[in-house]
């Protein structure tokens, strides 16, 4: 039914009789006013390989050891499946090895300045195997859908779930949506015998969302969204010499979309704003743009902007201090420092009919200079990166 | 993050949100094209999350969260 429509041009071209199937599907499937509100008429078939690269430090940075840090390849797979008139399926199954080292602790340098010290000379090795299943049930004017996933690494186990429901209204001009997800994770370290380290630990993480969406015009729609998650259990990082944060987290975050297509350009502009806030005392903000330049009907570029800033968290030190009670939140881990990030990517997107390929790359980098926020101390170690995609659907 | 800026930012919602027209069916079909999709592509969006989710502080927003992982 999609397909009918997707492009608009043509749609104020086609016949009287093929205007009231096209008025009758047209209502059902919106994607830019809501996320799922028609089943899928096709089976699709996704499959993604990338490769993420973090640049290696300087010998300023990390005086000592190996400077490679994270090397990451990531395979994800989708299937989506209508199940019947009314239902649909969804299987995402995702696979991660990495290698590389990561920051153990911080210290002070010759120069006053602070310097980190990378975990083990060999580095780290892992494998992160992740499943959900998820299904939809469609109704007039809505949707209800749930999944269930599974993850596990060497040294990491999550089991989580979600239910979402959304429903139009408005002659299907609005809509809102409210979710929940619900996640238990397990955390084992590897060595810990040897480190010194907790031997297992847990966490849980519930989240609830709403969202409104609205079209504006013909042209343009918009959608502004809140998230409040909480998370309890161990939230330190196991893996750092000292790294002890409270067991509670609060996460606040409000987030803004606004879609807008050009005729004459042939185009689609895609603008998301975010703010965020948790009770660690980091806000952020995060703001990204991207361009969907289409080329007669089969090739499109996207070019993409993202900027991020977060300020520090209440806790955060560049320099660790052994000295203070273990009683005390102290945490080096540069996540939580202040610090701003720009990214830029591009898209290529061939479609080959029942086959659409995608290759995108994109560069990262972080760094205190670029913080919106006030930096009383800065980070080392933030990261810059690399990274490379190569994707393929098809539908059938 | 003041009072006042929560506020500016939701009467720039009011605005756009006052500035919407009736929209017929029949006049939808950009907004229906798959590049105006509030996530055109469900594998790149879910890969960037995660990437963030792993080396910034922040997450969260228009869905609820999922399954947490080691990298963060």
């Amino acid at each position: 039914m999609r397909l009918q429509l997707a492009d608009g041009a043509k749609l104020v071209k086609i016949s009287t009789s093929r205007s009231l199937i096209a008025l009758s599907t047209t209502a059902m499937a919106l994607p830019g006013i809501a996320s799922a509100d028609a089943p899928p008429t096709q089976h699709t078939v996704s499959y993604k390989i990338s490769n993420y690269k973090e640049d290696d430090l300087s010998r300023r940075e990390a005086p000592f050891g190996d400077l490679d840090r994270y090397d990451i390849d990531v395979h994800q797979f989708q299937l989506v499946s209508p199940v019947g008139r009314n239902m649909s399926l969804q299987v995402d199954a995702n696979y991660e090895s990495l290698s590389g080292a990561s920051p153990w602790f911080t210290s002070t340098g010759l120069d006053g300045q602070p310097v980190v010290n990378l975990s083990g000379a060999s580095g780290i090795r892992d494998r992160r195997s992740e499943i959900s299943v998820g299904s939809r049930y469609y109704l007039s004017n809505g949707s209800l859908g749930g999944n269930l996933g599974y993850s596990e690494e060497d040294d990491y186990r999550a089991i989580y779930f979600g239910l979402n429901g959304e429903r139009s209204f408005n002659n299907d001009l609005s809509t809102v949506s409210l979710g929940f997800s619900y996640s238990s994770d397990d955390i084992f370290p590897t060595d810990a015998q040897v480190f010194n380290r907790v031997k297992k630990e847990d966490k849980q993480s519930s989240s609830i969302f709403l969202s409104f969406s609205q079209v504006i015009n013909p042209l343009s729609s918009f959608q502004s969204a809140v998230s409040i998650t909480e998370q309890s259990g161990f939230l330190s990082d196991p893996y750092k010499l000292r790294d002890i944060r409270p067991e509670d987290k609060t996460q606040f975050a409000w987030s803004n979309s606004y879609r807008h297509f050009f005729i004459a350009a042939d185009a689609a502009w895609h603008l998301n704003y975010r703010y965020y806030h948790d009770d660690f005392g980091i806000s952020s903000h995060t703001t990204d743009m991207s361009w969907h330049q289409n080329f007669a009907d089969s090739f499109q570029v996207i070019p993409s902007l993202r900027y991020y800033s977060q300020s520090a968290a209440d806790f955060f030190t560049n320099v660790d201090n052994f000295l203070n009670p273990v009683s005390e939140y102290q945490s080096s881990d540069y996540r939580l420092s202040a610090f701003g990030a720009l990214s830029g990517g591009i898209s290529f997107v061939a479609d080959l009919g029942e086959w659409t390929a995608t290759l995108t790359t994109e560069r990262y980098m972080a760094n205190e200079k670029y913080s919106a926020y006030k930096v009383t101390q800065a980070s080392t170690a933030l990261v810059k990166y690399y990274r490379v995609s190569l994707g393929f659907a098809y539908s059938f | 993050m003041s009072i006042i800026r929560v506020l500016g930012l939701l009467s720039l919602c009011a605005c756009l949100l006052s500035s919407c027209t009736e929209v017929r069916a029949w006049e939808r079909g950009y907004l229906a094209r798959d590049e105006m999709a509030w996530e055109a592509d469900p594998l790149e969006s879910a890969l960037n999350d995660h990437i963030f989710f792993s080396k910034e502080a922040s997450s969260g927003g228009n869905s609820a969260a999922g399954g947490g992982c080691g990298c963060n």
